[in-house]
Parts: C-alpha cells; sequence; structure tokens
C-alpha cells in the first residue's frame, strides 16, 4: 500500500515537472497536457473510490451478516453513502468533460 | 463536447420542415433546427406528458380492485410515500407529490438516454440543475415555513453558541454547494454513461454493448432513487426542528 502511494505521488510530481518543461519551452504539444492529464487524473480518482467503496460494501456485508432483519435500512444508508463517494468521481469526470 | 442531436429530433424536424440555422459557437457552428439545438428540453417535455398520460390513465380508470396498471402505479406511489415518511416525522405527505413526480421525471429521463433514438434529458447539465434548483428552492421554502425565517437562518449557527462566526458561514456555504453537487451526481452519472456506451458502440457495435446498457438501465434507477433520497434527507434536515 505504501508503495503504491509512494509511486503514485511520485508518477503526479513527475507529472507536474513534465508539463512545466514543456510548456516553458516551445508551443509543441506535450503528452501531459490537456486531455491526458484530465484522463489519468480520473484514472487516480476511480482507484480511490474503488478503495472507499470497497470498504464500505465491506462493512455494509458484515453488518447485514450479524443482523439480517436490519438488512432494510443498512442497503439504504449503503447506497447513500456510494452515490457520496461516488460524486467525487464524477466531479472529475465533469471536468475531464470540461477539458478541451 | 460535440453535440449529437437525436435520431428522433432529427426526424421530427424533417417531417415538420422546420428551419435549420448555425447556432453560433455551438456544435461547431452546425446548422440545427431548434429542436436538435435544445433536444434534452424535447426529452424533458417527453418525459412530463408521459409522467401525465399515465397519471391520467390511472385516474380514469380508478377501481376498488385494481387491475396489473393500477397496481404498478400503486406500488410506486406507495414505495415513494414510505421512502419519504421513513425520513421526515412531521407531515410527511405534504412532500410526497413533488418528491415523487421528480423520481418518476428523473427515471424516465434516465430511461430516454437508453432507447436508441431517444434524447436524454439528464445527460445535460441544465435539466438536473433546474430539478436541483427546484428542490433547493423547495426545502429552504419548507424549512422557513415551517420554522420561522429568523430560526430557520438561525439554525445554521450550530448547536454551540459561541462558534456562531465559524459555523455559519460553513454551513450557508455548503448549502449552496448542495445545489452543485445535487445536480452534477445525476448528470455526469449519466453523462458519463452515455460517453462509455458510445465508445463501446464505437468498439464493437453488436452484442458487447448489452451488457453495459443493463448496467445502464441499473444505474438510471439507482440514480433515480439516489436523487429523490437526498432531496427527502435535505427536506427533513430542514423542517426538523425540536419542540
Amino acid at each position: 500500500m505504501k508503495k503504491f502511494l509512494t509511486t503514485a505521488f511520485l508518477f503526479t510530481l513527475a507529472t507536474f515537472a513534465f508539463a512545466e518543461g514543456t510548456a516553458a519551452t516551445v508551443a509543441t504539444k506535450s503528452l501531459f497536457e490537456g486531455q491526458f492529464l484530465a484522463h489519468l487524473s480520473l484514472a487516480i480518482a476511480a482507484a480511490g473510490c474503488g478503495l472507499a467503496q470497497g470498504k464500505a460494501v465491506v462493512a455494509a456485508c458484515e453488518g447485514i451478516a450479524r443482523n439480517p432483519q436490519a438488512a432494510g435500512n443498512i442497503r439504504t444508508t449503503m447506497i447513500i453513502g456510494l452515490a457520496l463517494i461516488e460524486a467525487l468521481v464524477i466531479y472529475v469526470l465533469v471536468a475531464a468533460f470540461a477539458v478541451k | 463536447m460535440e453535440h449529437h442531436a437525436s435520431y428522433l429530433a432529427t426526424l421530427l424536424t424533417n417531417l415538420l420542415h422546420l428551419a435549420r440555422h448555425p447556432w453560433g459557437s455551438f456544435a461547431h457552428g452546425q446548422a440545427l433546427s431548434i429542436l436538435e439545438r435544445y433536444d434534452h428540453l424535447f426529452a424533458a417535455v417527453l418525459a412530463t406528458l408521459v409522467i401525465m398520460a399515465l397519471a391520467l390513465a390511472t385516474r380514469i380508470k380508478l377501481s376498488r380492485i385494481p387491475g396489473p396498471f393500477q397496481q404498478t402505479m400503486e406500488f410506486l406511489i406507495t414505495f415513494v410515500r414510505n421512502l419519504v415518511a421513513d425520513n421526515i416525522a412531521h407531515h410527511p405527505d405534504r412532500y410526497v407529490p413533488l418528491i415523487g413526480t421528480l423520481g418518476l421525471f428523473i427515471l424516465l429521463n434516465n430511461l430516454f438516454g437508453l432507447a436508441p433514438g431517444l434524447p436524454s434529458g439528464t445527460g445535460n447539465w441544465n435539466v438536473t440543475l433546474a430539478c436541483a434548483l427546484v428542490v433547493f428552492f423547495y426545502y429552504n421554502f419548507h424549512g422557513m415555513k415551517s420554522q420561522g425565517f429568523l430560526r430557520y437562518l438561525g439554525h445554521f449557527a450550530g448547536p454551540v453558541w459561541f462558534l456562531w462566526w465559524l459555523m455559519w458561514p460553513l454551513e450557508i456555504l455548503g448549502l449552496l454547494s448542495r445545489i452543485l453537487s445535487h445536480s452534477l451526481r445525476l448528470f455526469g452519472n449519466i453523462a458519463g454513461e452515455h460517453v462509455v456506451s458510445l465508445i463501446f458502440f464505437t468498439l464493437v457495435p453488436l452484442l458487447v454493448p448489452v451488457p453495459l446498457m443493463v448496467m445502464g438501465l441499473f444505474f438510471g434507477m439507482i440514480q433515480a432513487f439516489v436523487f429523490i433520497m437526498l432531496a427527502t434527507i435535505y427536506v427533513s434536515g430542514a423542517v426538523s426542528h425540536d419542540h
């Protein structure tokens, strides 16, 4: 987990470094600009969302397994929570739409 | 984003001989008729007409021994009523009409997006923003009505009185950002679903997109449910007060 996060962090830093380096030199179209960056950020957001939603669903499943009678309430709350988590990725998606 | 006019709008434009003219910077200055340009509003009007037709058909043939159609409609209404009554303690029936209508409207618009050739309203931010704004004004109005104007503004200050200068601006900011999150969640889900199915259709046009569209059916229902659920929670947060 730690290794993964470190790699992701370094990669993000490298991305920004590349973006600044190319912007300073010439007006040539770089890979690390515009849409590519938007898609990369969407991938990062989706990875975080996957982890978070997985945790939420695990907790809900454990709750239902321990107390099956509360399944209805737990399911509703879980769906609301999932929608709220998902909304964060949706913001990035909308931002990715906005990038030309 | 590019603009893809729905097949139905194009067909109606050709049938009715509507005038096409370029729309400035929109869709690369392409010549579109008014139906093709505003086909999200077209879808919204279509959904409204379908809902009205369903309601009238139920109303006319209302009977004590319900047929399958009336039972389906009763199931929908009972579903929304239970949802609202679970979250709002006082007078839940007051809020059922708006929330139920919103749910039906959004559900129909989501499902329109899956039918080939039909325009989809909720795949456009304008329509979802309108829905979110309606909900925003609705729950603020009801909050002010049930708590009183000053008490409603005061309840944003939080439970600890000497922190009001910190809590009040934050709560107001949160209140305003609800419009954005409420509308963007629905729009992003439906538009993203459309983009993904478009990509799948260009990759493999046969059979492969079908499971994706089944998932779209499921997500369309979930998103409509989430929208009305959040609207209910917002209303219950605004109207609830301790005696």
